[in-house]
């Protein structure tokens, strides 16, 4: 049953995805911090406000992964910002994040050596995303 | 008199000890604009192709283009273009730094040095006019300490110099400027060398180029600022430099790993990759003149066996053909082969390339410890890896061999080297593996100076680093591992890219703006008002006449192959179990390039080009 995208309840499964995977805590036992998503408001897509999602890293182990407010969303050490468009085609592994950065289409806060000495991290992360069975707000509504 | 052109053109024969000024008329410049592509013209015009490279008969050409001079970021570039005496064929060599603008300020476009000289000479080019003078003083020392001493007499001049590579003809040498900026590729500094020409050097300060519409150059310059302060791309190569590449490439499966026979060595990169150098070595970041990106780095090593002063730093190139390609683990080691192959002037992917041959050789048995004077040239072992630079540099020993580059001393040394050579047309590869790229597979099978990266823009587009679908039909992300659609791909990021070596503008700030703005910028200080229909075709010529060039000197379809080692899949990392499809690759391309079954440039594209001549050359 797939889940409604950008919620509480997608955030919890997303986590649990993570959790789940047998490689990602071997791989992230490096990464230290917080990420956080800014989506673009979209009103012909179904998103008429900004979404803010929060989800905090440490050391192959996950955290707080909330839909938060503007706020919070700004004291995470990453703060990765796109329109909604561009996210589910990173979801659906239709845009690399790392072309989707380096082409303007998505924009990031933070320490890029940092991201860049972490890629298998930071692409592992990405790919378990797409895992999530979702239901994106332009999607057919059953 | 067309914009961005100081208007003249400088003609050195060192045999005489003459100079004298020449002009080149609007249509040309237009149709050849500069750089790379007007070397090939004047080339094709008026020198025999088939002199020896390293022969007074063949000329040394640096050359600017309209853009340099004119304080748009990324425009300090000139070309150094000769016959190659490595390949064989068309050489071209970019190189950014502090040389070009003032070579314009100077008041000359470009220069063309022809003959040879009884002795060591420098040419010097300043306002008060030109001057040959001895260089007896100058010749053995590296060139660090030329640079130096040129300098000492006026800290104010630029200097292209050539080390001990370029004075002992070693087919590999460079010419750097000002120490940190090379033309590295193709033997070019040997040509120098084989000139007696010990180093070039300018100081100007009263010539400009005017430019055909000011109002429209700030407005593209101002925009070309801001989208390059947006550009994580821009960002990435500030913090990073070029060495950003090596974590993310060993992911895509770009990086070659121990000679081109392996992958997947995310530990080995991670120790030699850009974030560690800006962690640990990394000074400042350093620019050339008019670039805010500021992509050079500058490194220091205190103290252990591989210590160097503070001085330019290693590019990705040179990060992986002495890391990667030699299983060397060790950054200060690469940074402190970097400063050996500066000093003597080599080119560090041909030197790599050629010591990495040497490293499989030896641990096949085919190259003995005796036949080495005594180096254990084990995977990793850096200090006989820094001899035998050295030795490379002097031709002494077993250096003699590699002087060359790698594919010469295959030949030389016969047994299973050959298949151990990594190249095109007799240019060692770049340190991106078409296995994991299929696009740079067919940009390496069909760039003009052999296997080459920089003739084109495929690396930012078939890599994701740039979308331009405004310009051509192009997706935003391509997978690497397949040939399907590379040939129309690659053929649109040729005639854009290969603009770089003619405009003279960095590939990183192309790759970091809107091509809106590089062509309105173009158009502002030329006046020519091209659109994009008008630059790729202009591309298109350009590329179309060094094809032909090449093609007068032998080359054909049978040299547009990919080398057995990369057509052998790796078993690990993010190229593995993959082969670009060449014949899929080149039957597509070579539709949508206009060559026919010999691979020459089919009569009509080059009327169509306007290369009648190349035509009547070729089909005579």
């Amino acid at each position: 049953m797939p889940i409604k995208a950008m919620t509480q309840e997608w955030m919890d499964a997303y986590k649990a995805a993570i959790q789940a995977d047998p490689e990602y805590k071997g791989l992230a036992k490096d990464w230290e911090g917080s990420v956080s998503l800014v989506v673009n408001p979209d009103p012909a897509k179904n998103v008429p406000e900004p979404i803010y999602l929060f989800m905090d890293y440490w050391h192959g182990d996950v955290g707080d992964f909330v839909v938060c407010d503007k706020e919070k969303a700004d004291s995470a050490k990453f703060v990765m910002t796109g329109d909604y468009a561009r996210w589910k085609q990173v979801a659906y592994k239709e845009l690399d994040a790392t072309k989707a950065l380096l082409q303007g289409k998505l924009k990031m806060k933070g320490d890029l050596p940092y991201v860049v000495r972490n890629i298998k991290t930071v692409n592992k992360v990405i790919d378990i995303l797409g895992r999530v069975d979702t239901l994106w707000p332009d999607d057919d509504h059953k | 008199m067309a914009g961005g052109y100081v208007g003249k053109f400088l003609r050195v024969n060192l045999t005489e000890g003459s100079w004298s000024d020449f002009t080149l008329d609007d249509d040309t410049l237009e149709r050849f604009i500069g750089g790379s592509c007007l070397a090939a013209k004047l080339f094709l015009d008026q020198y025999p192709l088939d002199a020896d490279p390293l022969s007074p008969e063949n000329p040394l050409m640096i050359m600017t283009g309209p853009m340099v001079g004119s304080g748009f970021p990324g425009t300090s570039r000139f070309s150094v273009c000769a016959r190659s005496p490595q390949t064989g064929i068309w050489a071209e060599s970019a190189c950014g730094g502090t040389f070009g603008p003032d070579l314009k300020r100077a008041g000359y476009d470009g220069v063309v040095i022809e003959g040879r000289s009884q002795g060591p000479v420098t040419l010097t080019i300043d306002d008060s006019g030109v001057r040959i003078s001895d260089a007896s003083s100058l010749w053995g020392r590296d060139i660090y300490e030329v640079t130096d001493e040129l300098k000492a007499l006026d800290k104010s001049v630029k200097v292209l110099a050539i080390g001990p590579a370029g004075e002992n003809l070693a087919r590999i040498a460079a010419i750097g400027n000002d120490k940190g900026h090379f033309s590295g590729r193709a033997g070019l500094g040997a040509v120098m060398g084989s000139k007696n020409l010990k180093a070039v050097v300018v100081r100007g300060t009263s010539a400009k180029a005017a430019k055909a519409d000011d109002a429209g150059f700030k407005l593209a310059m101002k925009a070309a600022m801001q989208e390059i302060k947006d550009s994580a791309l821009a960002e990435g190569l500030h913090m990073m430099g070029s060495d950003a590449n090596m974590d993310l490439g060993m992911v895509t499966g770009d990086v070659p790993v121990k000679n081109w026979t392996s992958g997947g060595e995310f530990d080995l990169a991670s120790n030699l990759s850009g974030p560690t150098m800006r962690e640990k070595y990394l000074t400042k970041a350093h620019a050339c003149t008019n670039c805010p990106i500021a992509c050079k780095r500058v490194v220091k090593v205190d103290g252990g066996p591989f210590a160097t002063e503070e001085g330019p730093g290693p590019e990705y190139e040179t990060c992986a053909v002495f890391g990667t390609m030699l299983m060397n683990p060790d950054l200060t080691a690469v940074i402190k082969a970097n400063e050996l192959c500066n000093r003597y002037g080599m080119d560090t992917i041909s030197c790599g390339s050629a010591v990495a041959l040497a490293m499989e050789l030896y641990e096949k048995g085919e190259i003995t410890k005796d036949r080495l004077g005594g180096l254990d040239l084990s995977w990793g072992n850096m200090d006989a890896v820094l001899e035998l630079v050295r030795q490379t540099a002097y031709r002494e020993g077993f250096g003699d061999i590699l002087a060359d580059g790698a594919v010469h001393a295959a030949r030389r040394l016969g047994g299973s080297a050959m298949d151990a050579v990594v190249h095109v047309k007799g240019l060692e590869a770049p340190m991106h593996d078409p296995r994991g790229f299929h696009g740079m597979g067919l940009a390496y099978m069909m760039s003009n100076r052999g296997a080459c990266h920089l003739q084109h823009f495929v690396l930012a587009t078939e890599q994701g680093m740039a979308s331009w679908p405004q310009l051509f039909d192009m997706k935003d992300d391509y997978e690497g591992t397949t040939s399907v659609g590379k040939a129309m791909l690659v053929y649109n990021s040729e005639n854009y890219g290969i603009l770089a070596n003619s405009l003279s503008i960095c590939h990183y700030v192309a790759y970091s703006i809107r091509p809106e703005t590089l062509r309105d910028a173009f158009n502002a200080i030329t006046g020519f008002g091209f659109d994009f229909a008008g630059l790729l075709s202009t591309g298109m010529r350009d590329w179309t006449l060094k094809r032909g060039f090449n093609n007068l000197l032998g080359i054909s379809k049978k040299d547009d192959i990919l080398p057995k080692r990369i057509m052998t899949a790796l078993e690990e990392g993010g190229a593995a179990g993959s082969v670009p499809d060449t014949d899929l690759l080149l039957k597509e391309y070579y539709a949508l390039r206009g060559l026919d079954e010999r691979g020459f440039p089919k009569e009509d594209v080059l009327v169509r080009l306007g290369l009648n001549e190349l035509k009547e050359r070729l089909y005579r």
